[in-house]
């Protein structure tokens, strides 16, 4: 804390405050263009619309970067600094289009001008060859060059907030020039009549924004200061926001019309449903539905018969509500959702180990971070905002970043290390750095005394796991093994983050464990800059999960296993609960391809896209007595439905959602549902009336209520909490109190407070190639598609970006084909065969290719593999062979 | 009904660089470690090798760096020597000719010779361009023909160049390393280094010398030293070669005549910092220096002579005169765009790389071991009227003998003019004087007896900056004379801030006009001066305030 004169009085200012922001606190409001009053933006000074005088200095300083000294006199009063800094926005005046006829009136820029005064220049204009014409090239967004001031900002923004680089400043002096890598950039700014705060749909980074509405239609979108995103979006949660007005929306219910047969291999036209459904009342379609799930539950071994798909798209309060209709009124426990596609066996994995399936530390966290691992992950591609806080981290905080993918990928560029292994080997590479890390007496003995179980068994186990014995299984070199081994288990700090890659295998339970293991043995948890970082796929897979759309468990992760679980359950809800665990997805397809299970009822899941050996699982849905479909568009899953429920997007309700790192934050209804789609808690509820239910929920909050009744880790976040903080992370230990962000400092929540320590032993792939099918299909998502693309394919500028199918390959497998760039080729495993396009790719090995699995017109979960994990029962996405064969004609 | 061959625009995301071009530059540059602070070194081996930059190349470079392409661009687009073209643009031509259009070489007749240039030469194969001052401004008009240098230059001596093919610089070789030794040279440097001299000791004495920063600032050096050691190590020195301000060539002439001397003050001034890394910045435009530099170091070397474990990097610049501007300089060997740094922290605390950096002007240090040896009244001695040292005054423009002059600091511009340079040329009356190049202002005949040097210029707003005068006559148009000192600062400008970016080029309009608008020139100016980052926006202005002042007839 320092005092200086400003205008003659005596402030104060921080450690690290320029005088700008100082002045600020006074209520003295100096202009400012280049400097941007957000998080995350250095001030540059260049613009010089902020310049004060300081008592015996020969020139004027930028405010807005000079930080004042002990005793130091400032005027931002004085005839020099005034007309300073007028003269400043005089001669950017001069160059802009004219006001009255300019891209944005209300501009920033303008605002500014007003309040220097000046909005006129004296000064000639440069002549038009010298006037740079805008760049309208981009779909998204138009840059008007005409009226850039060559603040960079946009600069900053892009290479220093989000660490994207892409933006550049080009040239020199007056002929400076904003270039684009690629060609980016905007439209004709309107103004909204309403704006409302909320969330963004897409993943599980959780950031907040705010919808900008007009006429009842959303027309943009703005980030906000939430604790995840801190006013960063990505390009989904920015553009991808027009789906909600799409025409293929279903506005009305839907019954499948009598005769109309059921074939897996049919598209129905979303804009033309009509062609197999009628339309419905609510009235009708609800009763229907309702008096189907009956006759089917009250039937012969109708109690196995039913199960229901919630979602991990929905709010906290739609899950509880699905998962406790499925509980009470189907009469079993066949509820799950698409964690079981995604992180289920790293759930599996650290519930076994330290008694709890979320992450321990929040993404932010890297920041304290020495060292991160990120595996089988590529963030700055699925989880794009958070991927920038870990790229600030390594440019701001001397992060050094351990990468570990078989393919490479975009943070490659800054890692310490990219460790490319072997497709499937992660237990190879994980348990030689495991060895190497005991071998050379590099793990933290106390901790592992104090807080964990199991080491000796892991000692044991590891010692066949020599890098010599793993090199060639993992194809990583002996010598980088140990390197990197040494790095993380070096650190004073370290984070791991993991993803589908990690998760989507057979020993997908086995990869987690090794994880697990690297940080238990290092002393990796419970402390600043450490933890396990699952990386959560949906906008609120975690609280979907923590609500229980789990067959095995009940809200809170309570196994139905133990009765006292059950009992307390039956008491809350007043009502019988099956004691006997449900299914799981893949399961239920299974049972229902065996028409045992012959209702289901699907919230917003997609299992004919997301669901390995899509054929066989539409086959199967084809198969059902009544499917229900509660989605906002048509999906490939509804194709086969019974009957169409239309739902609310997510801009139309409000609830609580439950980011990565745990954080509940609260999002707001913007706009009106249209025609007659309804919310779907009031679906829920309306059918669970129908089912003999006596619910009466008024809306999101009183179901708030009651879940954070019987949820432990609900505790201290109320309902009013969320509405006026805007988020709150659980665990939290005082309704007064933030809630903690780094936990198991104290120990785990298990029996000992002991994490348990499990070894992993090599399992191979399920299917491995061979001479009929040589290569190894991996897939995943893209960073401009959502999941099955059932949102962003109806996005203008997501669908402008990435429109058709394509699969990516190396130049090398190119070659071998003979293949050309964008050639479409057919791409076949046992399981089934699209048509996409080559595209060359120069991160992926040799002997793999990549495709995504968002595009309805090559699905590729035709081709992928549902060989499960035991312990997660989670398909092998990641990894079956395939072959690519030129298109014959 | 969705279909894959439906054809949708297909958005190029990203750049992808292609094979050959990355075999290409892994080629070119494999002699070199892959750093990042030799961005601008492999951006010459590009240059140099393909006559220009496609943007695969850069593409390529970019990868092989691990750096954005946005970031490869903007710097290779911020230097005039590097011309980034797209891949499918024809190649530019085979020559390219530089024509110095600089005050001195405009006032003997650049414009004329540009003119014949482009209306006489094959325009398929070779291009002309202006290009600022390449310190030839005792014979001008200069100007360089691919890379050689060519004095009072016409169309016949050019074309007589570009048919012999006759494009290497020249190398001009002064005292040979040998000579220097025989004669006493690297003594000091050895006493020095053997612990016979103290630090403490060097230092007084060249604070009791009166030696100057010789760039333009007049900063003590002795003192600068003092500074500099304060700081916590490791320290690092760079020496400033980008003797850029118009009418300056004294830096050059030393380096010709005996660069061993340079060589031993600088290695002296980093020994007395402790100072084990070295970077010398040489301007592009000398190419004959640089390469005879490279050489003699090289000789040094095996000597073993320097300390073994000082390193000595000699960094090329790309042709931009903000680099010449100390923080500037140091972002440009970082291998940056050339941005002056705001002030505070200064070079001296937070310099290259974030370290603690002395640097030096090269005649500054040129100085060192004679004062040294010969002991710090040698030097102070050589001042006149309570001036210290000599002073070494680049003169050009209508005198009957320019060159550089070592004068006594203090000297008036009528004594210099007289004693020195045998007067005007004849049929020139004169009419005024640039005291320190572009931006030490300008001053009439009539104030040519005010003492030349650090200090004694300030209060008529000027300064005598790195000693480069330029005087003109009664044939010659003071507004012009104006006029192309801020066009030459409109080019140079680095476009950081707003004040120098679309100040110079405004103030350009406004004098390119037949009457100027004097009110608003002179707000111009004063907010050019007060808010610019760096010297260059700050002294932009000088020119028009001293026009206004002093030539009020004129205007």
């Amino acid at each position: 804390m320092i005092e200086f004169f400003l205008n003659n009085k005596k402030v104060k200012a921080e450690e690290g405050e320029t005088i700008w922001q100082v002045a600020k606190k006074n209520g003295v409001a100096l202009p400012h263009l280049c400097y941007s009053d957000k998080p995350g933006y250095r001030a540059d000074g260049n613009c010089r619309a902020c310049m004060v005088s300081v008592e015996g200095e020969r020139v004027l300083a930028a405010s807005c970067i000079r930080q004042p000294t002990e005793g130091m006199k400032v005027s931002t009063e004085d005839e020099r600094s005034e007309k300073s800094r007028k003269m400043v926005l005089e001669l950017l005046v001069t160059d802009q289009p004219d006001k009255d006829d300019c891209h944005d009136p209300d501009s920033h820029f303008w605002k500014i001008a007003d309040e220097v005064k000046v909005n006129k220049s004296r000064f000639d204009k440069r002549e038009n060859k010298d006037i740079p014409i805008s760049d309208n090239s981009h779909v998204a967004m138009a840059v008007n060059l005409d009226a850039c001031i060559q603040c960079n900002l946009c600069v900053r923004a892009c290479r220093e907030v989000q660490v994207n680089d892409v933006i550049g400043m080009g040239n020199r002096g007056h002929t400076s020039k904003v270039i684009f890598d690629f060609n980016e950039d905007g439209k004709k700014i309107s103004s909204p009549d309403k704006k409302v705060d909320s969330l963004c749909p897409y993943c599980g980074v959780g950031c907040q924004l705010t919808y900008n509405i007009k006429n009842e239609k959303i027309i943009s979108v703005d980030g906000r200061e939430g604790p995840a995103n801190h006013n960063r979006l990505c390009v989904k949660g920015r553009f991808g926001f027009d789906y909600v007005h799409n025409p293929e929306r279903i506005t009305k219910p839907l019954i499948r019309k009598e005769g109309v047969k059921k074939d897996p291999k049919e598209r129905v036209d979303p804009l033309n449903p009509l062609s197999h459904f009628r339309e419905a009342s609510w009235g009708e379609a609800l009763d229907l539905a309702a008096s189907k799930l009956k006759d089917i539950r009250d039937s012969k071994n109708g109690e196995k018969a039913l199960a229901g798909f919630g979602c991990a798209k929905g709010s906290n309060e739609e899950a509880y509500l699905f998962q406790k209709l499925v509980r009470i009124g189907f009469k079993n426990n066949n509820v799950d959702h698409c964690t079981r596609m995604c992180h289920a066996s790293s759930v599996a994995a650290l519930m076994e180990a330290i008694g709890t399936g979320a992450v321990t530390a929040p993404v932010s966290e890297v920041k304290n971070a020495d060292v991160a691992i990120v595996i089988g992950a590529r963030p700055t591609q699925n989880h794009p905002v958070a991927a920038t806080f870990i790229k600030n981290a390594v440019k701001k905080n001397g992060l050094k970043l351990i990468i570990m993918d078989p393919r490479k990928q975009d943070l490659s560029r800054i890692a310490e290390k990219s460790l490319q292994f072997t497709p499937g080997a992660d237990v190879a590479l994980l348990n030689a750095m495991i060895n190497t890390i005991i071998e050379e007496g590099l793990v933290d003995r106390q901790y592992i005394e104090k807080n964990t179980e199991g080491y000796n068994e892991l000692k044991e186990h590891v010692k066949d796991f020599t890098p010599e014995e793993m090199t060639n299984i993992c194809g990583i070199s002996t010598n980088e093994i140990r390197e990197t081994a040494r790095l993380f288990a070096n650190a004073k700090s370290a984070m791991i983050f993991w993803g589908m890659g990690i998760s989507q295998h057979i020993h997908g339970t086995d990869n987690s464990r090794c994880l697990i293991s690297l940080a238990l043995l290092t002393g990796n948890v419970g402390r600043e800059g450490t933890g396990l970082h699952p990386l959560r796929g949906q906008n609120n897979v975690q609280g979907a999960s923590d609500m229980g759309l789990i067959p095995m468990v009940l809200p809170d992760y309570l196994p139905i296993a133990n009765h006292e679980n059950v009992k307390f359950f039956e008491k809350y809800w007043n009502c019988e609960i099956n004691p006997n665990p449900g299914l799981t997805v893949v399961e239920i397809m299974e049972s229902i391809y065996n028409q045992e299970i012959k209702g289901l009822y699907v919230m917003g899941e997609n299992p004919a896209m997301s669901d390995p050996n899509a054929n066989h699982a539409r086959e199967a849905l084809a198969r059902l007595d009544m499917l229900i479909v509660q989605d906002i568009f048509l999906t490939e899953t509804a194709y086969l439905a019974d009957i169409v429920l239309p739902a609310s997007a997510f801009p139309e309700k409000t609830g609580t959602f439950t980011n990565t790192d745990r954080r509940v934050q609260l999002a707001r209804k913007a706009i009106n549902p249209p025609g007659d789609a309804k919310q779907d808690l009031w679906i829920i509820q309306e059918l669970a009336k129908r089912m003999g239910l006596d619910w009466n929920y008024s809306g999101p909050d009183e179901v708030y209520d009651e879940l954070s009744g019987c949820m432990e880790s609900m505790k201290n976040i109320t309902w009013e909490r969320l509405v006026n903080e805007g988020a709150v992370t659980y665990p939290c230990d005082d309704s007064s109190k933030p809630g903690n962000e780094v936990i198991f400092g104290e120990g785990f929540p298990t029996d000992n407070k002991k994490a348990r320590i499990v070894p992993a032993k090599i399992v191979s792939p399920d299917e491995t190639p061979d001479s009929s099918f040589p290569l190894i299909l991996t897939t995943g998502r893209l960073l401009e598609h959502w999941h099955t693309g059932s949102m962003t394919s109806r996005s203008k500028v997501l669908s402008t970006i990435e429109p058709q199918p394509y699969v990516n390959m190396s130049r090398n497998e190119m070659k071998k084909n003979n293949f050309a760039q964008d050639e479409t080729v057919e791409l076949s495993t046992r399981r089934g065969k699209v048509s996409v396009k080559v595209r060359l790719d120069k991160m992926i090995p040799d002997g793999m290719v990549f495709m995504p699995f968002c595009f309805e017109n090559a699905p590729a979960n035709l081709l992928t593999n549902q060989a499960l994990d035991p312990d997660g029962k989670i398909p092998e996405l990641k990894y079956c062979a395939a072959k690519i064969e030129k298109l014959t004609a | 009904m969705l279909d894959i061959n439906k054809n949708k625009k297909f958005y190029p995301k990203g750049r992808k660089t292609e094979d050959l071009a990355l075999e290409e530059i892994n080629r070119l540059i494999k002699h070199l470690p892959i750093q990042r602070d030799l961005l601008i070194e492999y951006l010459h081996l590009i240059q140099d090798k393909f006559g220009e930059i496609r943007k695969k190349h850069l593409a390529a470079l970019s990868e092989l760096l691990k750096i954005p392409f946005a970031e490869s661009y903007e710097v290779a687009t911020f230097y005039a020597h590097f011309d980034v073209i797209e891949d499918d643009e024809p190649s530019i031509q085979d020559v390219t000719i530089r024509v110095c259009d600089s005050l001195t070489c405009e006032l003997f007749g650049s414009e004329k010779l540009i003119k014949d240039l482009s209306e006489n030469l094959d325009k398929k194969k070779v291009r002309v361009l202006r290009a600022p001052c390449m310190g030839l401004c005792d014979k001008a008009p200069a100007c360089e023909v691919g890379h050689k240098h060519v004095e009072n230059s016409d169309l016949k001596k050019i074309k007589e160049i570009i048919a012999n093919k006759d494009l290497h610089p020249t190398v001009i070789k002064g005292k040979s390393l040998e000579n220097y030794i025989k004669d006493g040279g690297y003594d000091i440097l050895k006493k020095c280094y053997s612990n016979k001299l103290a630090v403490e000791d060097v230092i007084e004495e060249l604070n009791n010398s009166g030696l100057k920063g010789m760039g333009g600032a007049g900063f003590p050096s002795g003192q600068k030293w003092k500074f500099v050691r304060m700081e916590t190590g490791p320290r690092l020195m760079t020496i400033n070669g980008d003797e850029g301000e118009p009418g300056t060539f004294k830096d050059k002439l030393y380096l010709e005549q005996n660069i061993h001397k340079f060589f031993e003050g600088m290695l002296i001034a980093a020994w007395a910092v402790d100072a084990k890394e070295i970077y010398i910045y040489m301007r592009d435009e000398y190419p004959g220096i640089r390469l005879n530099m490279i050489e003699e170091l090289n000789k040094l070397k095996n000597k073993n002579i320097v300390d073994s474990e000082t390193k000595i990097y000699i960094r090329r610049g790309a042709g931009a005169y903000i680099c010449g501007e100390e923080s500037a300089m140091i972002e440009s060997i970082e291998g940056k765009r050339g941005l002056p740094r705001h002030k505070p922290p200064f070079v001296s605390k937070v310099g290259l790389f974030g370290k603690p950096t002395l640097n030096h002007n090269i005649e500054t240090v040129f100085w060192v071991p004679d004062i040294l040896e010969k002991g710090h009244e040698w030097f102070s001695n050589q001042g006149k009227k309570g001036h210290k040292g000599p002073h070494s005054y680049s003169v050009s423009g209508r005198v009957k003998n320019p060159g550089v002059k070592l004068a006594p600091a203090g000297i008036t511009m009528n004594e210099l003019l007289n004693e020195y340079c045998g007067g005007m040329l004849d049929g020139h009356k004169f009419l005024g004087y640039l005291p320190g190049g572009a931006s030490g202002g300008i001053l009439p005949a009539t104030m040519a007896n005010i003492p030349l040097d650090f200090g004694t210029l300030e209060k008529h707003g000027c300064f005598i900056g790195s000693g480069a005068i330029i005087i003109f006559s009664d044939k010659d148009d003071v507004k012009k004379v104006a006029l192309n000192l801020l066009k030459f600062f409109n080019d140079e400008s680095c476009g950081q801030c707003t004040p120098c970016r679309v100040g110079t080029e405004k103030a350009v309009k406004l004098m390119e006009k037949n009457n100027w608008d004097k009110e608003l020139l002179k707000e111009l100016v004063q907010a050019m001066s007060d808010a610019s980052i760096c010297g260059l926006g700050q002294a932009a202005g000088n020119p028009i305030t001293c026009t206004l002042n002093f030539f009020k007839d004129h205007v």
